[in-house]
């Protein structure tokens, strides 16, 4: 036992805070007052800490909630780089800390990915909401076969400027936002169509069956990746657009912003 | 009071068992009463008033003197029918003989009733309003917000106790006076303060519902060129380099909208 809790001594040792990826409130309060920062990372701030880091999604593998908090405290100036941090999480139950890991906060090169919820011209609950969309269409298919989808996020204005229409808007004059309880169906027929989805800074369905035109030069994507992720690169590229693509190749879910590869999760494993 | 019926008892039978039937009405009264009460109890128990009302400030009270809202009413209600039949034996009876007096208390009876049930509403009702309005202004963080659920409280307060008075018979009309005053106040100054706000909503159902223009197209408004970001009910934004325009709607109608097509 002795051993083990030398170790423990060893990895808490000497470090610059604490992030606490929980929101249970008697887990806070016994960390509420020790002798350095805690920074609260959970969906909610429901303990009311005063260092907060919101997390838009329940991100159920521990490297991508660690990678997204880190990212998050950094850019709220919570945490400085080269700061020892240490994460409270859970890696297989949803409600006990069972999971200690010491890092450095500059360990992960920074990929944006806290920047493409919380610094995007479209709203954070926008961004959230479209990435489950896809994540759920990722899962289940069409009809049992893989499907791909583009939605192209914000800006809509000069998206659609930058684009021309395949066939008819099915969402001329209608009023839909994702987020709203029918839209997954509804984008799960419209993803048969061709083309991709723009969707306005403030969540609404401005059109789908649009093709992309943006300029593609200097668009760095990794080589196998279709032409829809390039569009998808290309217009984030272009415009202040965000991009989500789902994958109809290997079902993977991707963001883009300003032209680069921000997040990328497995709908199998959400 | 149906005195007709009393008097065609008392000629039929003798004084003696005219007493005996107004003990026999009391002893009955007794037991409806105890009927009402119980009956009352389950009506408001199965309606879902016991739980409805829980945790309110009138029930922790209640509780306090070893009874609940329910049991209060139900007592009132089994006090209302046993205090009838009281008055109905005296008078079968003849103990007294002031019929003027009895038949006032028995038409001010069921106003007294009625304005304490408005009495025990007014104070429910107040408080599950105030609740109500308080989790919908949850999301606003700003003190001065506080404010707004307790004027629904004593709002509602009022009302109740101006409808106790009423059934009470003592003058209200200045308080009503007051009442609309206040309603007048309200709606005058709600109107006054939310005038913008409603014309751009009257214009954005218009422009929502018939999309004269629609997300992407580049339009001219007043001085302002643009291409249009996003249209609410309330407001268009229109962004050209670097300048968003957040446009009311009601401008939009008022002053024309350009749409650039060529």
């Amino acid at each position: 036992m002795t051993g083990l809790g030398e170790l423990l001594d060893e990895i808490v040792v000497d470090i610059d805070a604490v992030l606490l990826f929980s929101q249970d409130a008697s887990t806070y309060e016994r960390f509420e007052n020790g002798d350095y920062p805690l920074i609260v990372v959970a969906t909610e701030n429901a303990v009311g800490a005063e260092q907060f880091v919101s997390l838009p999604l329940e991100f159920t593998d521990v490297t991508g909630r660690i990678r997204f908090g880190l990212e998050g405290a950094l850019k709220q100036e919570l945490v400085a780089e080269g700061d020892e941090v240490v994460c409270l999480t859970q890696a297989f139950d949803d409600a006990e800390i069972d999971t200690i890991v010491r890092i450095r906060a500059d360990e992960f090169t920074q990929t944006g990915v806290y920047d493409l919820f919380v610094n995007s011209r479209p709203d954070a609950g926008v961004v959230r909401d479209v990435i489950e969309v896809a994540i759920d269409l990722g899962k289940k298919g069409q009809k049992g076969k893989p499907v791909g989808a583009l939605f192209v996020v914000g800006d809509a204005g000069k998206v659609m400027n930058k684009s021309r229409p395949l066939s008819y808007n099915p969402f001329e004059k209608s009023h839909v936002h994702v987020g709203d309880p029918i839209v997954n169906v509804m984008l799960k027929e419209f993803s048969r169509l061709d083309g991709a989805f723009v969707i306005s800074d403030g969540g609404k369905i401005v059109s789908a069956y649009r093709y992309l035109e943006p300029a593609a030069e200097g668009v760095d994507i990794p080589k196998g990746l279709g032409a829809r992720h390039m569009a998808a690169g290309a217009i984030t590229r272009d415009t202040n657009a965000i991009a989500i693509v789902l994958s109809e190749s290997d079902g993977m879910v991707r963001a883009f912003k300003a032209g680069e590869i921000v997040l990328e999760i497995d709908p199998e494993e959400y | 009071m149906p005195s007709g019926w009393i008097d065609t008892v008392r000629t039929v039978v003798s004084e003696e068992t005219v007493f005996v039937l107004a003990v026999a009405i009391l002893v009955l009264g007794l037991f409806v009463a105890y009927l009402a009460w119980r009956w009352t109890h389950a009506l408001l128990e199965r309606t879902g008033i016991s739980t409805a009302v829980e945790g309110t400030s009138f029930e922790r009270t209640a509780q306090r003197f070893g009874t609940s809202t329910v049991g209060i009413i139900a007592q009132l209600v089994a006090i209302f029918v046993y205090t009838l039949a009281i008055i109905l034996a005296f008078n079968v009876a003849q103990v007294f003989d002031a019929d003027v007096f009895w038949s006032r208390v028995t038409n001010f009876l069921p106003r007294l009733f009625i304005a304490l049930l408005a009495i025990i509403a007014g104070l429910l009702a107040a408080e599950k309003g105030q609740l109500l309005v308080q989790e919908r202004l949850q999301a606003i963080k700003l003190p001065e917000v506080a404010l707004v659920p307790t004027l629904v409280r004593y709002s509602i307060y009022y009302i109740a106790g101006l409808i106790a008075l009423a059934q009470l018979g003592v003058a209200t009309a200045a308080l009503l006076v007051l009442l609309g005053a206040y309603a007048f106040g309200l709606v005058f100054l709600g109107g006054l303060a939310f005038k913008d706000l409603l014309a751009a909503a009257a214009a954005g159902m218009y422009i929502l519902l018939n999309e004269p223009y629609s997300i992407g197209d580049e339009v001219r408004l007043d001085e302002s060129r643009g291409v249009v970001q996003e249209v609410d009910v309330f407001v268009t934004r229109v962004e050209s380099d670097g300048e968003e325009y957040i446009v009311p709607n009601q401008q939009v109608l008022r002053s024309g909208i350009v749409r650039i097509v060529e």
